[in-house]
């Protein structure tokens, strides 16, 4: 099964829309269920809802073959930590998906480090889509710890500052 | 009890849902011996946030909406006037930056995280607190290098 999520906060027609087209045509995929966020577009190839509830996009999450999303740093996280083939469209300032193109940045970094797939526009997602059935994701080294420990030596100094202790 | 001293800090978390408070969890155990309160922009997460510690809700604001933006300061005066957090530990977005803002108006010290999804500089709030922020890291050292207070100390995810 493919998950196809648009994040929490605004709908993704764009991606939504060249999915569903693309479902459509080619009747060799898999089951897709999409999360599309509160939008007007009906979709014509996938099951899908509005929104999810935290503990069931969690487990759809677990369940998913392969996931396809926005350029969110939240998705790609998840991604990243189920070990889940992700390919992303990163949302774009000129078709006021999103404030900045900060998404833009973000795959292409994650590109380049093997994390992700990334389509840029409509036209590239069926290659894109064909790929993600073999992409295997480089891991990512988790070094939350060491952010931790500089955060907690800071915390530290201030309590020692306020209180003496 | 009477005459008992507080001797521990008091500290907000704030982020908004999403992306921002997965990082900020990341860290969550670091501030397991102070006193810790939460603040996000997503009544959904208001469960989860609240097996850990008291939980407000600020709401969602960006750059685009300037009268939610003012909702949204309010709201963090209140809880800042409310609360007296001793330090203020964000990874934004714009909810965050604005209740650090008021946070520093009231004496509270800054720690920002910029969050990971900023690639090639500073988040537009991330440099809005600089010059307020006591400790502020980027999660890529490219970025740090751009900025002399900025430090890189590693990631998040």
């Amino acid at each position: 099964m493919i998950f196809l999520t648009v994040g929490t906060l605004f709908p993704f027609d764009r991606l939504v829309k060249a999915v569903d087209m693309t479902i459509g045509k080619n009747n060799g995929y898999e089951k897709v269920f999409a999360q599309v966020g509160k939008t007007d577009y009906e979709l014509k190839n996938i099951e899908y809802t509005a929104i999810l509830e935290n503990s069931n996009f969690d487990k759809i999450m677990a369940d998913a073959d392969c996931l396809i999303s926005h350029a969110g740093i939240g998705t790609i996280t998840m991604a990243l930590e189920l070990n889940k083939p992700l390919l992303v469209m990163p949302r774009r300032k000129k078709f006021k998906e999103h404030v900045n193109d900060h998404q833009l940045a973000t795959a292409r970094k994650f590109e380049e480090l093997g994390h992700v797939l990334v389509a840029y526009t409509e036209e590239e997602l069926p290659d894109k889509l064909r790929e993600l059935k073999t992409f295997v994701p480089k891991a990512r080294k988790n070094q939350a710890k060491k952010v931790a420990s500089r955060i907690a030596q800071f915390l530290a100094e201030a309590n020692l500052e306020r209180y003496g202790r | 009890m009477k005459g008992v001293k507080i001797d521990k800090l008091r500290i907000c978390l704030a982020a908004s849902a999403g992306g921002h408070l997965t990082q900020l969890l990341k860290v969550a155990d670091t501030f397991k011996n102070y006193e810790v309160f939460y603040v996000s922009t997503l009544d959904s997460i208001a469960k989860t946030l609240e097996r850990k510690g008291t939980f407000y809700l600020i709401g969602e604001c960006n750059r685009e909406h300037p009268f939610q933006v003012m909702l949204v300061f309010f709201r963090c005066i209140k809880i800042i006037l409310s609360k007296k957090p001793n330090v203020i530990i964000s990874t934004g977005a714009a909810p965050g930056y604005l209740l650090c803002l008021v946070g520093k108006l009231f004496g509270a010290k800054i720690v920002w995280i910029d969050s990971i999804a900023n690639v090639e500089r500073l988040s537009l709030s991330g440099r809005l607190i600089l010059p307020l922020s006591d400790l502020i890291l980027s999660q890529w050292p490219e970025v740090a290098k751009k900025y002399k207070r900025v430090e890189y100390a590693g990631t998040l995810i």
